[in-house]
């Protein structure tokens, strides 16, 4: 073996081995603050001490069924707000959660009593049909619902989710501007924890679980 | 000597160390993809890494695709809380520098495509610059 190749090998196996080694001190990390210490606001996610308790309000599912503050009571709900005229930040919302999803539903407690709510704020172009087609796509599970303006704003208010229909006359492809967090509210019908990009679906899953532990009866 | 002879090109070309999904004028191409989507979504987002080779900025004016009615250059901006699109009529890239077109970030608008299109399909798109390069791009589709 000439000195170059040698010289290279053992690069490559230093570099492998730091690798290694970095991989086991940041599993350990996670291992040590898996518990209240992660909860803290941090780059994943904000959890309330106070959750807020929401207050009535009234939507449309992409069935045509009433989604209300009941709707929203005995389930963990995921709540991200966008329209299906949307080509990257939904999509790519909406495939973090589904990913999220198929990590919590794999985990011991499951996704049994965990719902994942797409809110479009472009009621003009999104009727439930389309709407249903739309989160069909990233996950079977999820639910789409929309509402007149005056019905997505009393709920997107309450969670501090900001949106404009920029709607122009002639223009199909008109803007919409709209949060980019996904809400966490606790089976309580409570706003209880916020995700902000960049969003991950092992870190949204991960920071889940701890909540939930965190929360046991109490959210029930 | 100027970068536009074919002989530098070529070397260009071929120094190129890292697989590229095309390369021509001193413009390499790496990652490009579209994000599959929903059945019937009128818009889609393709992303790739463009990266300058040549020894002077090269400005990216359009792009088009025979895959789909329109294609415009976007970048998702956030602002007071909300994301919102805006159009980009050109994109300088600098010499020597990687431009990045990413979720969240720069993206190409693809409206309407002409067929249903899903993980595995490929759709090529070509990117034209300034000064006449053309510079035709395969995405792939993929989730």
């Amino acid at each position: 073996m000439n000195k170059i190749s040698r010289d290279f090998s053992i690069m490559v196996t230093t570099v492998a081995l730091l690798a290694v080694l970095a991989g086991v001190w940041l599993a350990d990390i996670d291992r040590a603050y898996d518990s209240r210490a992660t909860l803290l606001p941090d780059q994943v996610m904000t959890l309330f001490s106070d959750p807020k308790p929401l207050t009535a309000f009234a939507l449309t599912d992409d069935e045509n069924r009433v989604f209300d503050l009941e709707s929203l009571k005995g389930k963990w709900s995921f709540l991200f707000f966008g329209f299906t005229h949307c080509p990257d930040v939904c999509p790519t919302t909406l495939a973090v959660l589904a990913h999220a999803r198929d990590n919590i539903a794999r985990s011991t407690v499951g996704a049994e009593n965990v719902q994942f709510v797409f809110v479009s704020v472009d009621p003009n172009r999104d009727t439930a049909g389309k709407l249903r087609q739309y989160v069909d796509y990233f996950d079977a599970t999820f639910v789409g619902v929309t509402g007149d303006n005056a019905q997505i704003a009393s709920l997107a208010g309450q969670l501090g989710a900001p949106y404009r229909v920029a709607i122009t006359p002639g223009v199909e492809n008109y803007p919409v501007y709209h949060s980019t967090a996904v809400f966490l509210v606790d089976p309580r019908a409570r706003y209880h924890a916020v995700f902000t990009p960049p969003l991950d679906a092992e870190a949204i899953s991960r920071r889940f679980k701890v909540v939930r532990e965190l929360e046991g009866d109490n959210a029930a | 000597m100027r970068w536009r002879h074919p002989a530098v090109v070529c070397l260009i070309a071929a120094l190129g160390l890292v697989p590229a999904a095309g390369k021509a004028g001193g413009i390499s191409v790496r990652d490009a993809w579209i994000r599959e989507a929903p059945p019937g979504a009128p818009l889609m987002a393709g992303y790739l890494e463009l990266r300058n080779t040549t020894s002077r900025p090269q400005v990216l004016v359009a792009a088009s695709s025979t895959g789909f009615e329109s294609v415009m250059m976007h970048r998702t901006m956030v602002k007071d809380g909300m994301a919102g699109m805006e159009h980009l009529s050109q994109i300088e890239l600098a010499p020597n520098v990687s431009l990045i077109f990413a979720p969240g970030g720069n993206h190409l608008m693809l409206m309407n495509p002409k067929r249903a299109l899903r993980a595995g399909d490929a759709v090529v798109i070509k990117l034209e610059f300034r000064g006449g390069l053309v510079l035709p791009v395969t995405f792939a589709v993929r989730k």
